[in-house]
C-alpha cells in the first residue's frame, strides 16, 4: 500500500473513517440544514411585516433579542457538548492503550499490549472498529493531534496526559497532522495512520516485539557497521541491535513505514540518504544533525541497511 | 481506309471499353467484398505519399532542412518529460538535488540539477549525452564507486523519462 503522499483526500473528516469524525459530520450537516431553515422562516416573517402596518414592537425584540436566541443558543450548547463527549469517547478499561508522545517534530509511537510497551513511530496502526485509548503527551511544546478522517482532535500539553478514544471504522491508510503551531518544522510534522482487521493488528504487535531484521548483503552489514559507529545509538534504538536510544523515532521497522521524516517523504533508499546527509534542510529545526562527514559509500550502506528493516 | 481497318479499330474500342468494366467491377466487387478493405484508395495514398517525398526532396534547399544538432543530441529515445517529473517526485531526487519544476525538491547533498542540459558532465565522469545519463540514472554507484548517490533501482524506461525530464532545464 503506498503513502498517502500520493492518495487524495486521506485528510478529510467528510470521508469519515471514524465514530469521532462521522459525528463530527452529523453535527456539521445538521447545524447547517436547521441555520437554512430559520433563515427561511426569518425572511418569510420579514416579508408579511413589510405588509402589515405598526404595533407588536416590544414583542419583536423580546421574541426575536431574547427568547430566539436563549433557545438556539441552548439547544447549539447541548448539542455541542454531547457531540464532543462523543468524540473524546467514553473511557473504556478494556480498550488497548496506545502511548503517543509528541517531539519537535515526530511522533513517539507505544503500543500497550499484555504487559508489554511495543514501540514505532510516525505511523499509528489502529484496529478496525475496535475502540482505542490514545493516551496524547509532550515532549516539549504544545502539540495537537489530529487524525481528521478519524477523528476530532486534541492538544498534546507538556506535562499532562489527554486521553482520546477513537474507533476507526474504515481499513485503510489516513493522514493526520500536528494541529498546533510547534515551531520551524511545524507543516513538516505529520504521520500515517494504519487500519488493519484485528487480527493483522495482533500480528503487527508482535512484529514490534521481535528482532530487526538481519543485514543480509555484504552492503546492510557495512551499513549496521557505520550505524553502530557514527553515533546513530545515541538517539535511535533499533531491535536487537541497540536499544538505548530514546531521543529519536525508533527505527526497528523504518524500512516498513510508508514514509520518512514524519509522513513527509516517500520511503526509499534515495530519501534516507538524503535524510541522512542534510537533514538540516529537509527539516529545518529538527534535533538530528546531517551526517556529511559519512564517505559515499557508506552513506549509500547505512541507507540500505535501514531501508530493509521491515 | 478499308473497312477492315475501320472494323478492326471498332472492335478495338469496344474490347477496350468492355475489359476496363470488367475490371473495375471486378475490383470494385472485390473491395466492397471485404468491409474496410480500400485497396485502390491505399494505392493511391501510398503513391501520394511516395510523390509527395519525391516533390519535396526536390523542393528542399540546405538552409530550410530542419537539422538542429543540438536539439537532437539532447533527445532521449521514448522518454516523457512530463512522467519524468512525475517519477523524480517518487523517487526522491528532491531530498539531495535541486530541481527546478518538481516540489520540494531543494536538497543541497547533491549538485544544483538546474540547466542541466547544459552541463558538461554527469557527475564528473560520464559526458553529458542521452545514453551516458540514462546509464547514469540506473546505476551511478558503477561509474562513480565512490559516489554518495544510491543506486535507486531504477528501470531503464523509467530512467528514459527522467533523462528527458532533465534535458528541458536549460541554463540561463
Amino acid at each position: 500500500m503506498g503513502s498517502t503522499l500520493d492518495q487524495f483526500g486521506s485528510q478529510t473528516t467528510f470521508a469519515d473513517a471514524g465514530i469521532g469524525a462521522a459525528r463530527t459530520v452529523w453535527l456539521t450537516n445538521s447545524m447547517s440544514i436547521i441555520s437554512l431553515v430559520i433563515l427561511a422562516f426569518v425572511m418569510l416573517v420579514a416579508l408579511f411585516a413589510w405588509r402589515s402596518t405598526g404595533g407588536g414592537r416590544v414583542w419583536w425584540i423580546i421574541g426575536g433579542g431574547i427568547v430566539f436566541p436563549l433557545i438556539t443558543l441552548s439547544v447549539l450548547t447541548v448539542a455541542s457538548a454531547t457531540t464532543l463527549r462523543s468524540i473524546t469517547g467514553e473511557a473504556q478499561p478494556e480498550a488497548p492503550v496506545i502511548e503517543i508522545t509528541a517531539y519537535q517534530y515526530w511522533w513517539d509511537v507505544v503500543h500497550h499490549s499484555e504487559g508489554r510497551s511495543l514501540r514505532d513511530a510516525n505511523e499509528i496502526v489502529l484496529p478496525l472498529n475496535m475502540a482505542v485509548t490514545l493516551q496524547l503527551k509532550s515532549n516539549d511544546v504544545i502539540h495537537s493531534f489530529w487524525v481528521p478522517s478519524v477523528s476530532g482532535k486534541m492538544d498534546m500539553i507538556p506535562g499532562r496526559i489527554n486521553e482520546l478514544t477513537i474507533t476507526a471504522t474504515k481499513e485503510g491508510r489516513f493522514r493526520g497532522q500536528c494541529a498546533e503551531f510547534c515551531g520551524l518544522s511545524h507543516p513538516l510534522m505529520a504521520f500515517e495512520v494504519l487500519v488493519l482487521p484485528v487480527e493483522e493488528y495482533a500480528a503487527y504487535l508482535e512484529s514490534l516485539d521481535e528482532d530487526a531484521r538481519d543485514a543480509v548483503t555484504p552492503q546492510q552489514r557495512r551499513g549496521k557497521e557505520v550505524f553502530l559507529t557514527s553515533g546513530c545509538t545515541a538517539c535511535h534504538a533499533v531491535n536487537g541491535v541497540s536499544e538505548n536510544g530514546r531521543l529519536g523515532p525508533d527505527l526497528s521497522r523504518v524500512g516498513a513505514r510508508a514514509s520518512l521524516g514524519a509522513g513527509m517523504w516517500r520511503m526509499n533508499r534515495g530519501n534516507l540518504a538524503g535524510w541522512i546527509a542534510d537533514v538540516g534542510d529537509m527539516k529545518p529545526g529538527a534535533q538530528m544533525p546531517s551526517y556529511n562527514d559519512l564517505s559515499g559509500p557508506d552513506l549509500r550502506a547505512v541507507a540500505a541497511w535501514l531501508e530493509s528493516l521491515k | 481506309m478499308s473497312d477492315r481497318d475501320r472494323n478492326s479499330g471498332l472492335l478495338g474500342t469496344v474490347f477496350a471499353i468492355l475489359s476496363g468494366v470488367i475490371v473495375s467491377l471486378a475490383v470494385g466487387v472485390w473491395a466492397l467484398g471485404t468491409p474496410g478493405n480500400d485497396p485502390v484508395g491505399a494505392a493511391a495514398v501510398t503513391a501520394g505519399t511516395f510523390m509527395e517525398g519525391k516533390f519535396r526532396w526536390l523542393r528542399a534547399e540546405p538552409e530550410n532542412v530542419p537539422q538542429d544538432w543540438v536539439e537532437i543530441s539532447k533527445t532521449v529515445r521514448g522518454g516523457d518529460p512530463q512522467r519524468g517529473a512525475t517519477l523524480i517526485a517518487q523517487y526522491g531526487c528532491g531530498s539531495c538535488h535541486v530541481v527546478p519544476g518538481v516540489a520540494r525538491a531543494h536538497g543541497t547533498v547533491g549538485p544544483d540539477l538546474s540547466g542541466f542540459r547544459d552541463r558538461a558532465y554527469i557527475g564528473g565522469v560520464l559526458s553529458n549525452e542521452p545514453g551516458d545519463l540514462v546509464d547514469w540514472l540506473m546505476n551511478p554507484t558503477t561509474h562513480a564507486p565512490d559516489t554518495a548517490m544510491p543506486d535507486l533501482g531504477v528501470t531503464e524506461t523509467d530512467a528514459r523519462h527522467m533523462a528527458s525530464y532533465l534535458y528541458t532545464l536549460r541554463g540561463s
